[in-house]
């Protein structure tokens, strides 16, 4: 059987990004002795993710394939950090904070409000395929809070009531 | 035109600074500054304009007010502001008056002479300032900064390196995101001095994923910095990298850090080797939290006897205090070690919000002991702290109300131990996945007495084993919840059980 054409230029995406990530740390302008972190599995990953929203599967494959180490060092890796998806995310990732201080700051009722707003609960993504809905763990934004991220963007204060003029910003 | 001064800092544009800016960027009388953060959160979105009288300050500033901030109607003089009038700024002292990118500017404010100082200073002649200084290790643990820089410096390696922090994971904390955004130039010059002192050959920041404002500042702070000759150690190029991390709050801890940075697993590892012998990819590395470059900077501008000047007997220069939860003035105070948790909640955190009364404080993020009413006249410094088995932590104070439920606060942090745990060790592993259990069964009314002394003894075991801070700190949020609020824990038990509870608790 073979790939469909979404998933050969999918790949053809993940190598780039890998070539383009390891070629930066090795490039010969690169001070000895410098510290050359950009050369790391979660490195690349990071930066497929930010082109393509998440790391699908044959990622694996491909970063452990560039450096040389095996698939299953590269999958373990991967799976401990919350913030690699593996999954495709919706085009707008939301993301309500559940640290202390915004708990003290009733952001439980914000949670509530968003999971109605966007009839999924945490950790899913709605059927439009336009929100990805997820808790964080503190974006530092203590002293403004309830707090909830979308995208890259930081909203605070938030209350139940203003969770569909938030959410309308994006639609 | 008037020139009107608003802060980019993320929590300000959180608070709305982006929409004035937005709704005034056409009006052709108007030049507006973007600054960094003074840190009152709570006077946010502030507007800012010099008048013949000093600096004024307009609070809670919506967009039609623009009209009246221009005729100079209203404003409060910046000096007559309590909350940033009664603190004793140093190295947040240019937050709020300066354009974060700014090179001109930071020099102006005495920027890089701490950096030209130690340029003409011994490498030895830097540590032993700082060991004048009695500067310890902003980010939880503490340690003689002094003494990490020493064991680095010793070690003679071709390779050595300088990474800072930034992975500032404890929720209630924001100081190290105001640096990145606010000030980033000061973190530079701190890592510059250390790598001066070490003898490092190259720097990394390590940077959390939730912090995507911060990265792009700092990366912008870099790249103007470069450009201006300014990464430089010895005549030798000092390149500074930033590496992201992926939403692991275990990555705060140092191996765990440099593991992430090699691109592994973030996993715990024994020490010693400590870092500053065996660090990133074997080299020496000194890893040390935002903050404390950032003070190293402003030790060496100011030197280190003025840094032991300030503060108490073994907690020296100030403490960088965030403000959070329920208090009225939530925000950034910094003020030398030594003012009572009472003191700070009061003439800073201006009491409790509307609506609200005290319940309990926890002081150090997630892994910090929780303060009822009658223990807050502990004074603010390591030594007081750790007498009673608590810490300082990396600064973050989040005040609960009437409406924290004591069982549900407990179970939230053995829950978030659980998910954050590398799973190296057991006692992490195992006792948190455990101690999550018992919690639940206690708040859905299933627990019986016995549940309580379990927990007790699974903390303790989990202090005494664990292989870091992360289990070996889990318990003590749980456990002063429990010896502070015991009716809420007892209260909850299977009815039966509670009354035997009740009865045993009587003197």
């Amino acid at each position: 059987m073979s790939e469909s054409d979404a998933a050969q230029s999918r790949r053809a995406a993940v190598r780039e990004i890998i070539a383009r990530v390891i070629g930066a740390a090795s490039a010969p302008t690169a001070t000895p002795g410098a510290v050359a972190p950009r050369d790391g599995a979660l490195t690349c990953a990071l930066a497929i993710q930010e082109v393509l929203g998440y790391v699908p599967q044959e990622s694996i494959r491909e970063i452990a394939a560039a450096l040389s180490v095996p698939e299953a060092q590269v999958s373990g890796s991967l799976a401990f950090y919350p913030d690699i998806h593996r999954k495709p995310t919706g085009r707008h990732h939301v993301r309500v904070c559940r640290g202390e201080s915004c708990m003290a700051n009733r952001a439980e009722p914000v949670v509530r409000a968003l999971e109605r707003a966007l009839a999924v609960p945490l950790g899913d993504t709605t059927a439009d395929g336009r929100f990805t809905l997820n808790g964080v763990y503190c974006v530092g934004n203590c002293a403004v809070s309830p707090t909830v991220m979308v995208d890259d963007c930081v909203h605070g204060r938030v209350t139940p009531d203003s969770v569909a003029a938030l959410l309308d910003q994006y639609r | 035109m008037t020139t009107l001064y608003l802060s980019d800092d993320t929590s300000s544009r959180a608070a709305g600074a982006d929409r004035l800016a937005a709704a005034w960027h056409a009006r052709p009388d108007v030049q507006l500054v973007r600054t960094s953060s003074r840190g009152a959160f709570f006077l946010e979105p502030m507007v800012e304009r010099d008048l013949p009288q000093g600096r004024m300050a307009w609070c809670h500033v919506e967009p039609q007010d623009l009209d009246r901030i221009l005729a100079g109607d209203g404003g409060t003089p910046i000096s007559a502001i309590p909350f940033l009038a009664q603190q004793q700024r140093a190295t947040f002292a240019n937050f709020g008056v300066t354009q974060p990118l700014s090179l001109d500017e930071y020099r102006q404010q005495g920027g890089w002479t701490a950096l030209e100082r130690a340029r003409e200073m011994a490498a030895t002649a830097v540590i032993d300032e700082l060991r004048t200084s009695g500067l310890r290790g902003r980010g939880g643990a503490a340690f003689p900064v002094w003494q990490k820089w020493e064991t680095a410096r010793a070690v003679a390696s071709p390779v050595k390196y300088v990474v800072a922090n930034a992975d500032e994971g404890d929720a209630g904390t924001y100081c190290d995101r105001m640096i990145l955004e606010g000030e980033p130039y000061r973190l530079i010059e701190g890592m510059l001095i250390c790598a001066r002192a070490i003898g490092a050959t190259a720097g990394a920041v390590y940077c959390r994923y939730e912090y995507p404002a911060a990265a792009r500042r700092l990366a912008e702070a870099l790249a103007r910095a470069e450009a201006a000759g300014l990464l430089t150690v010895g005549g030798a190029s000092f390149p500074i990298d930033i590496v992201r991390g992926a939403g692991s709050y275990v990555c705060g801890e140092e191996t765990a850090l440099l593991a992430s940075m090699e691109g592994r697993r973030g996993e715990v590892q024994a020490k010693p080797p400590y870092p500053a012998v065996s660090g990133l990819h074997g080299a020496p590395t000194v890893v040390s939290n935002v903050l404390t470059f950032a003070m190293v900077t402003t030790i060496l501008a100011r030197g280190g006897a003025w840094h032991a000047s300030l503060g108490t007997d073994f907690s020296r220069g100030t403490v960088v205090l965030q403000l959070g939860g329920r208090v009225k003035q939530p925000g950034l105070v910094e003020i030398p070690f030594g003012a009572t948790l009472r003191d700070a909640l009061e003439r800073f955190g201006g009491g409790m919000a509307e609506g609200s009364t005290f319940k309990a404080v926890q002081v150090g993020g997630p892994l910090g002991s929780l303060f009822p009413e009658p223990e807050l006249d502990i004074p603010i410094c390591y030594g007081a702290f750790a007498n009673r088995g608590a810490i300082l932590g990396h600064g973050g104070v989040v005040v609960y109300d009437q409406e924290a439920d004591m069982v549900e606060l407990a179970r939230h942090f053995m829950a978030f131990t659980a998910d954050e745990s590398c799973g190296k060790c057991t006692p992490c592993r195992i006792g948190a996945v455990r101690g999550h259990e018992i919690l639940t069964r206690i708040q859905r009314g299933d627990g019986l007495l016995k549940d309580l002394t379990l927990l007790r003894e699974l903390g303790e075991t989990m202090q005494a084993a664990s292989l870091c801070a992360l289990g070996g700190r889990a318990p003590y949020p749980v456990l002063t919840a429990m010896e502070h609020f015991p009716e809420e824990f007892t209260g909850r038990l299977r009815p039966s059980e509670a009354a035997v509870g009740a009865v045993k608790r009587k003197p």
